[in-house]
């Protein structure tokens, strides 16, 4: 056993090191990240360790870029790089997993009814919180538990939109519902890798959604209009009658300022005349057209989302391109029951 | 030099796949067993295999082509399947550029994994 494999020698420069929660790990030549990580007995997930199955994905500062090659454009912007194609030649600072998200105190400055069962929460934070629009936070409830939902502002608004249905039974969506002006509200955040992307500003969008799923979409057509985004967008709001769709002026005064906006509304039934009627799938791909240079962002229930996905994938839409963040009741609960110190648990 | 070099490795793979899962799926002799509404876990499962068969770095084992394919053979899959799967197989390399004598060695590759993914 030769204890000398971790020094740095002089002329050795070229080395990559790591720096994990403050401690820095140097690599040695032609090793991976994912091999200095075992190798200090952080016990890494892996799988193929050859690129393909994405088991060992982690997140840093400038990763290098073979390690990002095979991964969808989101996470790249994000960081995210697999550990068993990193060979870092200058100092790679991991983040993500490593370090919890610390929750962030805001303050609800408004309230507002928007359609049956659905108010838009209008929240200021106390610290600075960065996120790309459409991304989400969890709001922590007053036992601790979160709920994800979706960011329909814009950083530079310098408040968070939310749109948060009523379930009742709920743990936390009743408790936002009684909400009042002043009242403090903690969020965890942000997460998701559903979000615009700068860099294609002619690229077709197609932002496809139903229910509160409109919220990250109305996130994602602003923040591509303030970039000055040139393609055509077209955003489709699903929803199974014409009273249960929201913002519709809203939206209709957004696309009467934007020639590249295009607002659509799609019902099952009960139509008025100015919605298109049928299955959301089905509309999407008739407005949408060909698709093969479109970016798709899907959002709404899971079965909604999949039903979406795999429609738009065999009408020629590549998979990469098809943009959804999978809104699972299984993302584990950050807060352990210890941790919650206020409030009542909600039934 | 392997075929999954020759073809452009990973990035290549990527519309290779896309290509391939599309060709399955809106084929109904076997559709059903590639149905899953898990598109992007379906996609890296194709990936995968698509992988193994054009030589790249392997990510799968003749045991997990054993588990992983064991309820598709109890809800019927047969040879006749595996060969429709081949035949898209070919039809996606060709497109992608392969040359006929690549088509038929990654045929051959498929060929060894039929008895694991099969069962027997």
């Amino acid at each position: 056993m030769t204890s000398s494999g971790d020094e740095l020698k002089a002329g050795d420069a070229v080395r990559g090191s790591l720096e994990i929660d403050g401690q820095v790990l140097s690599l040695r030549v032609g090793e991976t990240v994912l091999e200095a990580l075992e190798r200090a007995g952080l016990e890494p997930a892996s799988g193929c360790r050859s690129g393909s199955c994405c088991k060992c994905l982690l997140q840093g500062d400038n990763p290098p870029p073979e390690s990002q090659k095979t991964l969808r454009s989101t996470l790249r912007q994000q960081g995210y790089f697999l550990a068993c194609q990193a060979r870092p030649t200058g100092q790679l600072v991991l983040q993500g997993t490593v370090r919890e998200t610390a929750a962030v105190a805001t303050r609800v400055v408004r309230t507002e009814v928007l359609a049956p069962q659905v108010i838009r929460l209008i929240l200021e934070p106390r610290s600075e919180l960065d996120y790309f629009p459409g991304q989400y936070v969890d709001v922590l409830g007053p036992d601790g538990a979160g709920r994800s939902y979706s960011l329909a502002s814009l950083p530079s608004d310098g408040v968070l939109e939310l749109h948060v249905r009523l379930i009742p039974g709920g743990r936390v969506s009743p408790w936002i519902h009684q909400l009042q002006v002043g009242d403090e509200v903690s969020v965890r955040g942000p997460y998701g890798q559903c979000f615009y992307l700068e860099g294609e500003p002619q690229r077709s969008l197609l932002l496809v959604g139903a229910g509160t799923g409109l919220a990250p979409l109305l996130g994602i057509a602003r923040d591509a209009l303030a970039h000055g985004h040139s393609g055509r967008i077209d955003l489709i709001q699903g929803g199974l009658r014409p009273d249960r769709l929201y913002l519709r002026e809203e939206l209709a005064n957004l696309a009467a300022e934007h020639a590249a906006l295009h607002v659509h509304a799609c019902v099952l039934e009960g139509g008025s005349g100015s919605e298109h009627v049928g299955a959301l799938n089905q509309v999407a791909l008739d407005i949408a057209g060909p698709l093969k240079q479109t970016r798709s962002y899907l959002c709404g229930d899971p079965a909604l989302v999949a039903n979406l996905r795999r429609s738009l994938f065999l009408a020629g839409a590549p998979s990469q391109e098809i943009l959804a963040d999978a809104f699972t009741p299984a993302r584990p609960d950050p807060n352990l029951p210890s941790q919650a110190t206020t409030g009542d648990v909600v039934g | 030099m392997s075929l999954y070099e020759r073809l452009g490795g990973a990035p290549a793979l990527e519309s290779a796949v896309d290509d391939f899962y599309r060709r399955v799926l809106g084929d109904p002799r076997v559709a059903d067993f590639f149905d899953d509404v898990d598109l992007d876990g379906q996609i890296a499962k194709q990936r995968a295999f698509l992988t193994l068969v054009t030589g790249g770095p392997a990510e799968y084992t003749g045991k997990d082509l054993r588990t992983g394919h064991a309820p598709l053979v109890k809800r019927g899959l047969t040879d006749h399947h595996v060969d429709v799967v081949i035949e898209h197989l070919g039809a996606t390399l060709t497109e992608l550029g392969a040359a006929p004598a690549d088509v038929a060695e990654v045929a051959a590759l498929a060929e060894g994994s039929r008895d694991d993914i099969l069962g027997r």
